[in-house]
């Protein structure tokens, strides 16, 4: 009985471990569409996972280790800004990307223009966003990750969305005409 | 109008993020495949919903100063090759997308070629003219299906209503068109080695002739770039370029979209 709960602890803390190293890039990906710094965003995975890695045995549901890396993600990212409330402002850290040669190409610049759109919401959207768009949480799981009601949720994506569309869809529509004349060059 | 307002933004938000109830998807699928504004509407935020998820694909790699090490090299090295990788594709992408070539327009379903040719040969202007078409053509319900999922569930009720549907305009005498791209995890349901709905789909393909699937060549080059994987599709799959551009083009003809 002993054995059987030692060498099963072991397996699942090792398993929880590998499984924490793979999740990784995905949040920092997150991460970085929060708050747009490539430092921050590293810091805050890197706090996440030592987290998680200490805390890996209470994690009992595989299945729900994803929400629950998330939800150490979100509160990490909340106390770094109850910590240093005095020193940075969320809208500081709207975008800084600037145009180079490369980001001349066409899909540059929509990711450039999405990106800045979404540096544009209020924190509590973006995050929601973030995480049913690039992670595919379902409403339930985002709601416990941030620990918000399962309406606000839904509200909260509903007026990112429709802000989002406000801001992108009139920039698209340019796109096709803007792209013709370059094409049709002959000389 | 009424229909507007029983599909709340919510709602609709919902149907884009597959949190409706298989019953309550359904029903909401017919209904708008249907209506014009409402398909627009589902068109605009799945357009959002990959927006987002297209701006973050590939994150700036973290800065390498801070913590020196084996494993931070090593992420920021498969970041540049990521990015690397990328920027290739985006310019081809970029290419793709300006500049549709014969190459594409010899892949599209037979059976409408020169709609195709005329449509992606106006560039940039409405297919829907007047003057170049006949009026039956440009009523005719176009459906693009966009599969990006592999969960068997989902694939199933997926197909359950791309059948709903193709029965619904065949009981309607309408000529529809439906076309079923797919591509990332989507692919698998038309790849020989892994499809569980071979048989499903053939069945389908037999009984219903409007109804193609295209499988996006990029993801195909993906998979055997990274994981080496030869893709063996399913008989009567058509490739297409890219499953984006598709997309793209095809809304831009006034296709109406969907995804599961």
């Amino acid at each position: 009985m002993k054995t059987m709960d030692i060498l099963d602890f072991f397996l699942r803390t090792r398993e929880a471990q590998r499984a924490l190293h793979q999740a990784r890039s995905r949040l920092y990906r997150v991460a970085y569409a929060w708050c747009h710094s490539a430092a921050l965003a590293d810091d805050l995975v890197q706090e996440t996972l030592t987290k998680a890695l200490q805390k890996s045995s209470q994690l009992r549901d595989p299945k729900a280790r994803d929400a629950w890396l998330f939800t150490i993600l979100a509160n990490c990212y909340r106390d770094h800004f109850r910590r240093s409330r005095d020193m940075e402002d969320i809208d500081e850290l709207e975008l800084s990307l600037e145009a180079t040669p490369e980001t001349e190409s066409s899909r540059a610049q929509i990711i450039t223009k999405v990106r800045a759109a979404i540096g544009r919401l209020p924190q509590g959207q973006r995050q929601v966003v973030t995480l049913v768009d690039l992670e595919g949480f379902s409403y339930i799981e985002v709601a416990q990750i941030l620990d918000v009601p399962i309406g606000t949720v839904m509200s909260r994506l509903c007026r990112a969305r429709n802000a989002m569309k406000a801001i992108l869809l009139p920039e698209f529509q340019q796109n096709p005409e803007a792209a013709a004349p370059g094409i049709r060059r002959i000389k | 109008m009424s229909q507007e307002k029983r599909f709340s933004d919510e709602f609709l938000n919902a149907f884009v993020d597959n949190q409706l109830a298989p019953e309550e998807k359904s029903r909401a699928f017919v209904d708008i495949s249907q209506d014009q504004d409402l398909n627009r509407q589902v068109c605009e935020l799945r357009k959002m919903h990959d927006l987002v998820q297209h701006a973050y694909r590939e994150p700036p790699a973290p800065p390498a100063a801070k913590n020196s090490g084996r494993g931070r090299a090593r992420i920021n090295l498969r970041f540049g090759v990521a990015a690397s990788v990328l920027l290739v594709l985006g310019i081809a992408v970029g290419r793709e997308i300006s500049l549709p070539t014969p190459y594409r327009q010899s892949l599209a379903a037979g059976a409408t070629t020169t709609e195709d040719t005329a449509a992606v040969g106006s560039n940039g202007t409405v297919p829907a003219d007047p003057a170049r078409g006949n009026a039956q053509e440009i009523k005719q319900p176009r459906v693009l299906v966009h599969v990006t999922n592999d969960d068997t569930a989902r694939l199933n009720q997926a197909l359950d209503d791309i059948e709903s549907l193709l029965t619904h305009y065949r009981h309607a005498h309408q000529n529809a068109r439906i076309e079923v791209v797919l591509n990332g995890k989507g692919l698998g349901l038309v790849r020989a080695d892994t499809s569980k709905f071979a048989q499903r789909i053939s069945q389908l393909q037999k009984k219903y002739k409007n109804l193609t699937f295209a499988a996006c060549q990029n993801t195909i080059d993906r998979l055997k770039r990274e994981h080496g994987i030869v893709v063996r599709l399913l008989p009567g799959v058509t490739v297409i370029d890219s499953g984006m551009a598709e997309i793209m083009r095809r809304q831009d003809q006034g296709w109406a979209y969907l995804q599961v």
